[in-house]
C-alpha cells in the first residue's frame, strides 16, 4: 500500500517535474535575490540597467543643445566682425569699440548663462555627450535611488523625467532594502568583532570578574527592593515573590550565563560608532583630495559629508574634470573616478546605516539606565 | 530581570511616597513638553532662522566678490579682442571669425567656471545676491531636510564647515519633528477616517461613506481605545478556530481574553479567587487557552499569529505577578473593589491620576525595542492592558457602568495623548505585525494627489510646464533634489515675489514630507503584512522578510 502510493506520487511528480522544477528554481532565484549577496547584485544590476536607459533617453538631447550653442557662437563672431569692420573703416575709435564689444559680450554672457542653466556643460564635440557617458549615467542612477541627487546631470527630456520618477519609485525601496540588509549584517559582524576582540569575551578571567560584579549589583538591588515591598502588600508579595527570587545564586551559574550571553547583546559604545563615521569620512576625503586635482582636504570632506548625508548639493562632484574643456582624453581615468565614487557611496551608506543601527540600541540602553538610576536616587532620598 | 524589578518598586514608591512620583511625573512632563509638537516645530523654525542669519553673514561677502569678478572677465576679453583686431594685418572675414570664435569660447569657459566653481548665479548686479535672508533660510531648510538642491551652495570654507555641523544637528532635529508631525497627522487622519466611515458601516469599514453619524468626542475616543486593543491582537496566542471578517472583530470582540479573565478575577474580592488566580498564573498559558471559550474570529493571518504565540508564552508567565500588582494600583474601575479599605478616600480621583501617571512615565522610559532578556514587551503589555482596563468597553464581562462615568474628567485627553506616543514607539517594533485600518490605496491616492496638486500650484506660480512641475514635486518630496528646477530661480528676481515663492515652496515641502511620513506610518504595517505573506509564499526565509519590514519602516 505504502509503496504503491509512493510510486504513484513519483509518477505524478515526474509528470509535473518540469513545471515544479521551474517553479522551485524561480523561487530559489527570488530568495537568492533578496538574500544578502543577491541584494548587492540586484542593486548593482538595477543601477547598470538604469544607466543604460538614461543613456539612450538623454543622449540625443545634448546634441541639440550643443548645436544651438555653436550656432550662437558663430552668430556672435559675425557680429564681432561687423564691429571690427566698422572700426576698420574708421567709423569709431577705441572707446566706442570697447563699449560696443562690451555690450555684445554682455548679451552673449546672458545667453551662455541661459544655456548653462539648460544643461550646457562646456564641451564642444557633437558626436558624444560626455555627461551621459556610461559612468555619468551610472552615477546619476545611483544618486537617484540613494536620494542624494547631485544635480550635476539631470534629465532634460520629458521622457527622461518620467523615467526618473518611475525609476526612483522602484529603486528607492530597493536601495533601502539593501541598506537595512547590509547594515544589519555589518552591525552584527561588527558587534561580534567588538565583543570578541575589544571586550575579551573569550577570556575567562575577565568574564568571571564581570559576572561577579553583576551578581553583587543585583543582590544589592534585590535587597533594596525587598525592603521596599514588604511594607506595602504582604499577601501579594508573598505570592508573587517566589518566581522573582534571586536567579543567580551561585557564581558558576552566573558565569555560565555570562559566557552564554549572546554576543549580540553587547552594546557598542556610541563613541566607537561616531569614530567609525568620522574615520570613514576623513579617509574618503583623503582619497578624494588625492584623486581630484583641485580639491582641498576641506572640500573633499565637505563633499563626503554632503554625499553621505544624502543632501547632495552637487557643487562638488567627482570627475569634475570630465566637463573640463578639452580633456575628454582622460575619459577612461575619469570613468574610474565615477566608479570609485559609486563604490564609496554604496559602502558608506551601508556603514552609516550600521552605525545608526548600533547607536540607536546604545542610546536606548543609555536612556534606560539613566532613568533607572534617577529612580534609584529618588527612592533613596525619601 | 531588571525591568521586572523596576516595575515593582514603582508601586511601592507610589504607595509610600507621592513626592517622588510627582517629581518624576513633572520632570517627565517637562521632557515630553520639550519634545511635544509645538516645541519641536518652534525649535526647528528657530533653528532655520538661526541658520539663515549665519549663512547670510558667512556667504554674502564672497558672493559679491564673485559678482564683481565677472566684470573683469569681460574687460579682459574686450582687451584681448582689441589687441587681436589691432594685430591683424589683412582683413578677412573668415580668418577673423575663426579667431573671434576662439575668444568667445574662452569667454564661455570662464563664465562656466564662475558658475560651476564659484556659484555665480548669472546676475551681475551686486545688490541682487542669492544669499539674502530668505535665500539663506531656504538654504537652511534645504540642508536639514537633506533635499540639497545645490542651486546655492556655500563657497567659503567657513560656510562649508558650518554647513557640516549645521546638518549634523539639524537633520536629526528635522527628522524628529517630521516624524512627530507625521504621527499627529496619522492619528488625526485615522480618526477622521473612522469618523467618516461611521459606526453604521461597521460591517464594511473599508468603504468610505458620507459623514452620516455625529459622534461625540468622548465616544470616538473610546473607539480609539477599542482600536488599540484590536491592533494588539497579533501578539496573542491564537484562541478560536472560528474566523469572521475582520471588520466584525474590530469593534465587537475583545481580543484579550486572558486579560479580560484576569480582570474578572481581580474584580472579585474573596480570597479563594485570589488563590485561584495565582494557580492560573503558574499554569502554562496553553492551559489558559483551554479555559477560554473559543473567541469569535480573527481575520489576521493565522500563521503569523501561531508563529508569534510561542514567543509570548514565557513572557506571559513572567509577567503575571506584576500584572496583578499593577492592576491593583492602576485600574480605575477595579480600584475600590480590589483593595478594600485602601482605595476609597475622598482624594480618590487624585489618587487615580497619580497612579496612572506611573505607568505613563514608565512607558516613556522604556522604548520597547531594546532586547532585554525578559523581553520588554511584557511591560508594554502591562501598560496596554492597564489602558484597556481603564478604557470602557462595549462588551465587558461584567455589567459595567457607562464609560463616561468611569473615566475621570480630564483624564481622557492625556490618555489619548500618550496613546499617540505609544503609537510612535510601536512603530519602532519592526517584527510585530499589526494591521492599520486605513487602506493602502487611500494613502497612495493622498500622496499622488498631493504631488499633482503641487504640480498645478507650481505650474501656475512659476510658469513651468505641468510635467516639469510634477517632476519637481516628486524630486523634492523624495528629497532627491537635483536642483535643475528651483522655485524663484527663473522668475524675475523681483524680491517680494521671490520671497513668496520660496515661502510657498518651503511650506509645500515641509507639509509634504510630513504627509509622506504620515502615510508611511499608516501603511507600513499593512504593507509589512502583505510583503511577509508574499515572501512566505515565495518560500523566502524569514530573516529576509524581516529585512523587508525594515525597509518599509524606513
Amino acid at each position: 500500500m505504502e509503496r504503491k502510493r509512493s510510486v504513484r506520487r513519483r509518477r505524478k511528480t515526474a509528470r509535473r517535474s518540469w513545471l515544479k522544477q521551474c517553479k522551485e528554481f524561480l523561487r530559489q532565484f527570488i530568495a537568492f535575490l533578496f538574500s544578502n549577496v543577491g541584494i548587492i547584485l540586484l542593486v548593482a544590476g538595477y543601477t547598470i540597467a538604469g544607466s543604460f536607459i538614461f543613456m539612450t533617453i538623454e543622449g540625443k538631447h545634448k546634441l541639440k543643445l550643443k548645436e544651438e550653442v555653436l550656432n550662437n557662437r558663430t552668430i556672435f563672431a559675425g557680429k564681432l566682425w561687423n564691429i571690427t569692420y566698422e572700426l576698420n573703416r574708421k567709423v569709431m575709435g577705441k572707446e566706442q569699440f570697447n563699449a560696443s564689444i562690451d555690450e555684445l559680450l554682455r548679451l552673449y554672457q546672458k545667453l551662455v548663462v541661459n544655456f548653462t542653466r539648460r544643461g550646457f556643460d562646456g564641451t564642444d564635440d557633437l558626436t558624444s555627450s560626455a555627461q551621459w557617458s556610461f559612468a555619468g549615467a551610472f552615477l546619476y542612477s545611483l544618486t537617484v535611488i540613494t536620494t542624494i541627487g547631485y544635480g550635476n546631470i539631470y534629465p532634460r527630456t520629458p521622457e527622461g523625467k518620467i523615467a526618473t520618477i518611475v525609476y526612483a519609485i522602484i529603486g528607492m525601496p530597493l536601495f533601502l532594502l539593501y541598506l537595512s540588509n547590509i547594515g544589519d549584517i555589518m552591525a552584527r559582524s561588527f558587534k561580534w568583532i567588538y565583543a570578541k576582540c575589544c571586550l575579551c569575551r573569550c577570556c575567562p578571567g575577565v568574564a568571571k570578574r564581570r559576572a561577579l560584579r553583576k551578581i553583587r549589583r543585583e543582590k544589592r538591588m534585590q535587597m533594596d527592593y525587598d525592603s521596599d515591598v514588604t511594607g506595602s502588600d504582604v499577601t501579594e508579595v508573598s505570592i508573587s515573590n517566589p518566581p522573582l527570587g534571586p536567579r543567580h545564586s551561585t557564581v558558576s551559574e552566573a558565569l555560565t550565563e555570562e559566557l552564554d550571553t549572546d554576543v549580540q547583546n553587547v552594546p557598542v559604545p556610541v563613541t566607537v560608532c561616531l569614530a567609525i563615521m568620522v574615520g570613514y569620512i576623513c579617509s574618503g576625503a583623503l582619497l578624494f583630495c588625492k584623486w581630484e586635482e583641485h580639491w582641498t582636504f576641506m572640500d573633499a570632506s565637505y563633499f563626503c559629508f554632503i554625499s553621505l548625508s544624502t543632501i547632495g548639493f552637487g557643487d562638488l562632484v567627482p570627475g569634475d574634470k570630465i566637463y573640463g574643456r578639452g580633456r575628454d582624453f582622460y575619459a577612461e581615468v575619469l570613468e574610474l573616478s565615477f566608479v570609485f565614487c559609486s563604490i564609496y557611496l554604496m559602502l558608506g551608506m551601508a556603514l552609516i546605516a550600521m552605525c545608526f543601527n548600533l547607536m540607536q540600541e546604545e542610546v536606548i540602553h543609555k536612556i534606560q539606565t539613566t532613568v533607572r538610576t534617577v529612580k534609584y536616587i529618588l527612592r533613596c532620598n525619601r | 530581570m531588571s525591568i521586572r524589578y523596576k516595575s515593582d518598586p514603582e508601586i511601592a514608591e507610589y504607595e509610600s511616597t507621592k513626592c517622588c512620583t510627582s517629581f518624576l511625573h513633572y520632570s517627565w512632563k517637562t521632557v515630553t513638553c520639550l519634545f511635544s509638537h509645538v516645541t519641536l516645530v518652534s525649535m526647528v523654525v528657530s533653528y532655520c532662522v538661526l541658520g539663515a542669519f549665519t549663512f547670510e553673514a558667512l556667504e554674502v561677502a564672497n558672493e559679491k566678490k564673485v559678482k564683481s569678478g565677472i566684470y573683469k572677465i569681460r574687460e579682459n576679453v574686450t582687451w584681448h579682442l582689441w589687441n587681436y583686431t589691432q594685430g591683424i594685418k589683412a582683413f578677412d572675414e573668415e580668418n577673423y571669425t575663426r579667431g573671434a570664435l576662439l575668444y568667445l569660447k574662452h569667454f564661455e569657459n570662464s563664465l562656466l567656471d564662475k558658475m560651476n566653481k564659484d556659484g555665480w548665479d548669472g546676475e551681475e548686479d551686486p545688490d541682487k545676491v542669492q544669499w539674502t535672508r530668505t535665500g539663506s533660510l531656504f538654504y537652511s531648510i534645504i540642508v536639514i531636510t537633506t533635499i540639497g538642491y545645490g542651486h546655492i551652495a556655500p563657497k567659503t570654507s567657513w560656510g562649508k564647515v558650518v554647513t557640516i555641523f549645521y546638518a549634523i544637528l539639524g537633520i536629526p532635529l528635522m527628522l524628529l519633528c517630521l516624524s512627530n508631525i507625521g504621527d499627529v497627522m496619522a492619528t488625526s487622519f485615522r480618526f477622521l477616517y473612522w469618523k467618516v466611515c461611521c459606526y453604521t458601516c461597521q460591517k464594511k469599514p473599508k468603504k468610505r461613506r458620507t459623514r452620516g453619524s455625529i459622534r461625540s468626542d468622548k465616544l470616538s475616543r473610546s473607539r480609539q481605545g477599542s482600536f488599540r486593543r484590536y491592533t494588539r491582537t497579533p501578539r496573542l496566542p491564537e484562541l478560536g478556530p472560528m474566523s469572521h471578517s475582520d471588520t466584525e472583530l474590530r469593534y465587537l470582540d475583545d481580543p484579550f481574553p486572558s486579560r479580560r479573565r484576569s480582570e474578572r478575577f481581580r474584580k472579585s474580592d474573596d480570597p479563594s479567587r485570589k488563590i485561584s488566580r495565582t494557580s492560573t498564573v503558574s499554569s502554562p498559558p496553553v492551559q489558559q487557552n483551554h479555559l477560554e471559550p473559543p473567541l469569535r474570529g480573527y481575520s489576521l493571518d493565522r500563521k503569523r499569529r501561531a508563529e508569534e504565540a510561542p514567543d509570548l508564552d514565557p513572557s506571559l508567565i513572567d509577567r503575571t505577578p506584576i500584572l496583578f500588582n499593577k492592576y491593583i494600583v492602576g485600574t480605575d474601575g477595579g480600584f475600590e473593589r480590589m483593595i478594600p479599605g485602601k482605595g476609597i478616600t475622598p482624594r480618590q480621583t487624585e489618587f487615580q491620576k497619580r497612579s496612572a501617571s506611573v505607568p505613563r512615565t514608565r512607558r516613556f522610559l522604556e522604548p520597547p525595542r531594546y532586547p532585554s532578556p525578559d523581553g520588554s514587551t511584557d511591560v508594554e503589555e502591562d501598560v496596554d492592558s492597564l489602558k484597556d482596563a481603564r478604557r470602557p468597553r462595549g462588551r465587558s464581562p461584567r455589567p459595567s457602568p457607562s464609560p463616561r462615568m468611569m473615566t475621570p474628567i480630564g483624564y481622557g485627553l492625556p490618555g489619548r495623548y500618550y496613546d499617540d506616543d505609544s503609537d510612535a514607539y510601536d512603530a519602532y517594533e519592526a517584527g510585530k505585525a499589526r494591521i492599520r485600518p486605513v487602506p493602502i490605496w487611500l494613502c497612495v491616492f493622498l500622496v499622488v494627489g498631493y504631488i499633482l496638486a503641487g504640480a498645478y500650484l507650481f505650474m501656475t506660480w512659476e510658469g513651468w510646464e505641468y510635467l516639469d512641475a510634477a517632476y519637481f514635486c516628486f524630486i523634492t518630496l523624495t528629497t532627491i533634489g537635483f536642483g535643475d528646477l528651483v522655485p524663484a530661480k527663473e522668475v524675475s528676481r523681483d524680491n517680494s515675489r521671490a520671497t513668496i515663492s520660496i515661502a510657498l515652496c518651503s511650506l509645500y515641502l515641509l507639509f509634504g514630507i510630513s504627509l509622506l511620513a504620515m502615510s508611511f506610518n499608516l501603511v507600513q504595517e499593512e504593507v509589512i503584512g502583505k510583503v511577509k505573506r508574499i515572501a512566505k509564499s515565495l518560500g523566502i526565509i524569514k530573516s529576509t522578510s524581516d529585512d523587508e519590514d525594515d525597509d518599509d519602516d524606513d
